[in-house]
């Protein structure tokens, strides 16, 4: 059971680098980040389980508090970017 | 079984993904990257059964490391500059290497061979006396924080230097004296106008936060500890910063308070090897600190451990805002 889920979700991984490898537009390739993501929740979950280690969820639980973090800095990121292009071009 | 089935999985993306930050000229992407890279990493750590180094990638793999990266990335150039050809000689060094590395393996024991000689050094006298001497159920926090407290401090130096490292070249700003508070976060835009994140982020802090304090305090019974409690509670404020702007953060935890907490956390490191040998033990030997030895070895460990944590997590937020406060 656990183990075809965690097979299962090896297989989504797959695909979510996939995406994030071919891209093309920086869009895809953060969403697919954030969606690997969530399956390294969802393995590290599914995992503990398969091993017999609940208690090493934690680790699962770190990754869901703060995993969107990053996605949260990419976009100031780009929002920061287009304000300096659109600065740049307010001063030519 | 399982576990190898995994483990070649996982090395195998891992090596994908490796080989595809190292071709692209994109940097953000190349960041992104980073972070699957990141993840791949701590996920075949906790195949591997290491929880605590598993934790220890989530905790600065999952957020931190690419909010700082990309905090770089703001003060260069998106593209990778274009490598001038001919470089056989590093074509050829490498590929020498390579093959040592690898002829090298084949010498290496079984995974989890029971005759290995890491299994035969001093690892079965850690696992045997733990209980006894230290009392506590998690042994990576026991070799830590007593068995190897040297090491440990050894890290945490290394932690402040890195810090300070940083802090001479970037500068943080306010540290020093409370005039340039004012000019920073001007002409700048946050994710204040953002509302879904903003209130996703203002209803998940106290929960980081919280988690962090778990992690600090659980190190004994489970996997963590004062650096992975350091980073996600670092994680928290970044957070913050990111969601109502890093003035905000900076009124939260001052930049003199974050010099502080970088110093302050070795210092209560040290200071309790000073505590140690004052008392008549040696230097990071906790067994004097109370009537009970074994009460005495958890005493420190809870005492250093915080220390870790407040260094890691004061370095890491200063870290933060001097990228931060030079993007602009």
């Amino acid at each position: 059971m656990f183990l075809a889920a965690a097979f299962a979700i090896l297989v989504t991984m797959i695909l979510a680098i996939a995406r994030a490898l071919v891209g093309p537009s920086v869009y895809d390739r953060v969403l697919a980040v954030n969606m690997f993501g969530t399956k390294t929740v969802l393995l590290l979950s599914v995992v503990t389980f398969l091993f017999g280690r609940p208690d090493f969820l934690d680790l699962a639980l770190a990754y869901a508090l703060i995993n969107f973090i990053g996605v949260l800095a990419v976009l100031q990121f780009f929002e920061n970017r287009h304000q300096d292009d659109a600065d740049r071009a307010e001063d030519t | 079984m399982i576990t190898i089935v995994f483990g070649v999985f996982l090395l195998t993306l891992l090596l994908i993904v490796a080989i595809a930050i190292v071709r692209e000229q994109d940097l953000f992407t190349a960041v992104t990257l980073m972070g699957i890279f990141s993840l791949l990493m701590a996920a075949n750590f906790f195949v591997l059964d290491a929880a605590d180094v598993a934790l220890t990638e989530a905790a600065v793999g999952a957020g931190i490391s690419t909010v700082l990266l990309l905090g770089a990335l703001a003060l260069t150039p998106g593209r990778e500059r274009s490598i001038p050809k001919g470089r056989w000689l590093a074509l050829v060094v490498v590929t020498l290497t390579t093959l040592v590395v690898v002829h090298a393996t084949f010498g290496n024991p079984r995974l989890g061979d029971p005759g290995a000689p890491v299994h035969q050094h001093v690892a079965p006298w850690y696992l045997e006396q733990t209980p006894e001497l230290i009392g506590i159920p998690n042994v990576v926090t026991a070799v830590l924080g007593s068995f190897r407290a040297y090491d440990t401090l050894g890290e945490v130096i290394v932690v402040l230097t890195a810090g300070i490292g940083v802090l001479f070249l970037l500068g943080l700003p306010g540290a020093v004296g409370e005039r340039r508070r004012e000019e920073l976060a001007l002409g700048r835009t946050y994710l204040s106008h953002h509302l879904v994140p903003q209130v996703v982020g203002r209803l998940l802090i106290p929960f980081i936060l919280l988690f962090a304090l778990y992690v600090q305090f659980h190190g004994e019974y489970g996997p963590g500890g004062g650096f992975q409690a350091g980073a996600i509670f670092a994680s928290a404020i970044i957070l913050y910063a990111l969601i109502e702007g890093e003035r905000e953060a900076l009124t939260v935890i001052s930049p003199r308070l974050l010099v502080w907490m970088m110093a302050g956390g070795a210092l209560l490191y040290g200071g309790v090897g000073v505590v140690t040998m004052l008392l008549g033990g040696n230097f990071l030997d906790y067994s004097v600190l109370a009537e009970d030895p074994v009460k005495g070895q958890q005493w420190g460990i809870i005492v250093i451990e915080l220390g870790v944590g407040i260094t890691v997590a004061g370095v890491l937020l200063a870290i933060y805002h001097a990228f931060a406060a030079r993007g602009r």
